[in-house]
């Protein structure tokens, strides 16, 4: 499965679209990573314990919506965007969509 | 370049049955809390145990002194008793206060620090020295086991717990519900055996334990109504004629004797 | 007061709403999964593409704004569900639901406002989500999340 965000593929040629492909993942931090980060916020720099949250809910969002591109006969999902959004207290959404296509 | 509609699959919504993720997500919060809890008044209970009374006398000096307190012509009378029946407890090391209360129910406090409150009502309603010794013995026996500072330690550890788990703020009522139940079980256990220290002191004091349990066969059975099987279990003080057949009990196993003269109260009881 | 019946009280009315809301709940998201797959059968040939630009070989011949828009609510059981696992962390699937309802509703709105105006497809999708703070409790509640779908209709030539 090719991605890409830009409306093409490098080298390849579009021959038909199926469609816009979704994948989403929301995820909740747990109190003991919250204690830490906490104390992070004191001196700063990288909370790595939400970035990988992150990463993970990213990968899920992407894997669900190569799933769906896949199950639909697709050999690429092209002009990909990435949004994350606080759906609630401590929750977050990470949400990815693309066009599902065929190239060659 | 051509258009060709195409079905997804719904993907994006993880297939969890929501009774079976809430039976799972509450079990495991429950059992982690409990733990905690457990781990946190554990290691409490041995801190309290292991607090030296000066300590604990220095910590809460004067903290009673809100308390309301009253004048009252009997007091000296029950801080000698006080004296008297500490003094067949060697490893005392407590310099105990007495404090009356200007209450009508009749009750009696072990406070931290060394403190016994004694109600008004309750000093009405003792017919002999041997009553309200048993009374005091009793809270005596409550220092002996460092009761009223466990107390503290269990209440102590379920508050934190549950309000980091709440967060704090939704936590009060929960936390109160809680401590309450878990105090319990505890409570009616340090009771128990603040009764048999206490039976012991009186034994030793007077040769003989007439007289003990009068108090409680004063007292007004509270919990008559809903007692059953679920009050019983509600009260955080054994009910009362468990309370004195268990008494009786202990007095028959060391051979104390039940019946003796009964030692008149102080004069200052009688100057109305 | 009894003991039994003062936990009664004091607990009875918040099982009670975690009741009525999985029961109202679960029939509520079941009736809109149903309603948003029979929507989405009856669109499924619109063309909906997330490029900037229709394909040359579409020969566009106008095209104007669509959008379409909802905001959603959790009920209370699966808002408690998830305040539960707030807690430990790891994937809040009672969301889940909420969110992918909300996003195939918004872009059902979406289609059908481009059908209705009598267009043939719709070009550079995009799919916005904002959470809406309550007013009390400072903001920090979530009175709901909205989901905006928007991009532009398309007419095709001969």
């Amino acid at each position: 499965m090719i991605l890409s965000n830009t409306e093409d593929v490098p080298g390849s040629t579009i021959r038909e679209f199926y469609g816009v492909v979704t994948g989403s993942s929301v995820r909740a931090k747990h109190i003991g990573r919250d204690f830490m980060a906490g104390l992070k916020n004191l001196v700063g720099g990288e909370l790595k314990g939400y970035t990988e949250l992150l990463q993970e809910a990213r990968q899920e969002a992407i894997d669900r919506m190569t799933q769906q591109a896949q199950a639909a006969g697709a050999n690429a999902v092209v002009n990909v965007r990435f949004s994350t959004s606080s759906v609630a207290q401590g929750a977050a959404e990470i949400f990815a969509y693309g066009t599902a296509v065929r190239v060659e | 370049m051509d258009w060709e509609p195409r079905d997804f699959p719904e993907n994006n919504v993880t297939d969890v049955h929501p009774l079976k993720e809430l039976v799972t997500l509450v079990a495991g919060i429950a059992a982690a809390t409990i733990i905690l809890t457990l781990a946190i008044a554990f290691t409490l209970d041995i801190g309290m145990r292991a607090l030296p009374a000066a300590w604990e006398a220095r910590l809460f000096d004067g903290l009673w002194s809100d308390l309301d307190e009253v004048d009252d012509e009997r007091h000296a009378a029950a801080v000698r008793l006080v004296d008297e029946l500490a003094l067949d407890w060697p490893e005392n090391p407590y310099t105990f206060q007495v404090f009356i209360l200007d209450s009508p129910d009749p009750n009696a406090f072990a406070l931290p620090g060394g403190a016994i409150g004694v109600t008004r009502g309750l000093l009405d309603s003792v017919e002999s020295e041997n009553e309200l010794a048993f009374v005091l013995a009793h809270e005596i026996g409550h220092f002996s086991g460092r009761h009223h500072l466990r107390g503290i330690s269990r209440t102590l550890a379920v508050t934190v717990v549950l309000g980091a788990v709440t967060g704090g703020a939704s936590g009060t009522m929960l936390t109160q519900w809680v401590s309450e139940v878990t105090q319990l079980g505890f409570a009616r256990e340090h009771e128990e055996e603040a009764d048999r220290f206490g039976l012991d002191l009186v034994e030793k004091r007077f040769g003989h334990v007439n007289g003990a349990t009068g108090f409680f066969q004063k007292l007004p059975d509270a919990n008559a109504g809903t007692v059953g099987r679920l009050g019983a279990w509600f009260a955080t003080h054994p009910v009362s004629p468990k309370r004195i057949s268990d008494l009786r009990r202990l007095a028959r196993d060391r051979g104390w004797r039940a019946s003796g003269e009964l030692t008149p109260l102080d004069p200052s009881f009688y100057a109305e | 007061m009894d003991p039994l019946l003062q936990i009664a009280l004091q607990v009875g009315p918040f099982l009670f709403l975690l009741l009525f809301g999985f029961i109202i709940g679960t029939l509520v998201e079941r009736s809109h999964y149903s309603d948003i797959r029979k929507r989405e059968a009856k669109t499924r040939t619109l063309p909906v593409i997330s490029f900037r630009r229709a394909p040359p070989s579409w020969q566009v011949s106008s095209g104007t704004l669509v959008s379409g828009s909802t905001v959603v609510s959790i009920d209370y059981f699966k808002r408690f569900l998830a305040g539960l696992r707030a807690l430990v962390g790891g994937r809040i699937a009672s969301y889940e639901s909420l969110l992918d309802r909300a996003r195939r509703e918004a872009v059902l709105r979406m289609k059908e406002q481009a059908i209705a105006s009598g267009y043939d497809a719709v070009v550079n999708l995009r799919l916005e989500t904002s959470r809406l703070a309550s007013s009390n409790r400072k903001g920090q509640g979530t009175a709901g999340v909205e989901i905006l779908a928007f991009g532009t209709a398309v007419k095709r030539g001969a």
